[in-house]
């Protein structure tokens, strides 16, 4: 069983959840959920240094 | 950008118990999302207060978001007096929780853990329905859709 306080946070739907759900894009969780944990992170990491490089890259001014 | 490698592998080399939760977590159960600073619950016992405050020590730990020269020193009295920090580190983000929203502590969240190895270190993590119950008891709108991307990650999972 969850901690006590935890097992009183029912995992029953929430219409302000499930109004999310229709924009989450399956194929990408499906494509992550053949990848092992390590995979994922290492995967999160490559994206996370290429937002960086972009922003890196980006002018410093713009006219 | 954070290291999470660095901080993961000097909180396990100086053997401190821990359990990854948030974002770092929800990245581990498959989450398209990305993240940018690492949380965790630490075990709020003596030896590994001070296991921990020796761990962090070299990476210049402050509070994230403080100004500069506040007389701030993460040691073991100053984690003891206080419960949930949220630091900047030389090596990135961390948020060191004593406990999270819902009552999640070190103690309660140990039986809902998954160990995995990533980055070379062999880390705690918070099992997926635990992971959405702390972020439903945390009760942030900006949550709403990573909860809504952890159900849907937990149905693709069960088939």
């Amino acid at each position: 069983m969850p901690p006590p306080l935890l097992e009183s946070i029912s995992l029953a739907p929430l219409p302000a959840v499930d109004a999310y759900k229709g924009g989450i894009d399956r194929t990408l969780l499906l494509e992550n959920l053949k990848l092992t944990p390590a995979e994922r992170v290492d995967k999160m990491l490559a994206a996370l240094r290429f937002a960086e490089a972009v922003r890196a890259s980006r002018p410093q001014s713009v006219r | 950008m954070t290291d999470f490698g660095q901080l993961l592998g000097v909180l396990s080399h100086h053997q401190v118990r821990f359990i990854i939760i948030g974002g770092f977590a929800a990245t581990a159960h498959g989450s398209a999302f990305l993240t940018v600073d690492l949380d965790v619950v630490y075990d709020r016992t003596a030896e590994n207060v001070a296991r921990l405050v020796e761990a962090l020590a070299p990476l210049s730990p402050y509070l994230r978001g403080a100004p500069p020269g506040l007389p701030f020193r993460l040691d073991a009295d100053t984690v003891a007096s206080g419960l949930n920090f949220t630091l900047t580190t030389t090596a990135g983000d961390l948020d060191l929780l004593g406990e999270a929203a819902g009552g999640g502590t070190y103690d309660g969240l140990c039986s809902h853990t998954e160990t995995r190895q990533v980055l070379g270190v062999d880390c705690r993590f918070v099992d997926l329905d635990t992971l959405i119950r702390l972020k439903r008891a945390a009760g942030r709108p900006k949550d709403l859709e990573r909860i809504a991307e952890l159900e849907t990650l937990r149905l693709q999972r069960d088939g």
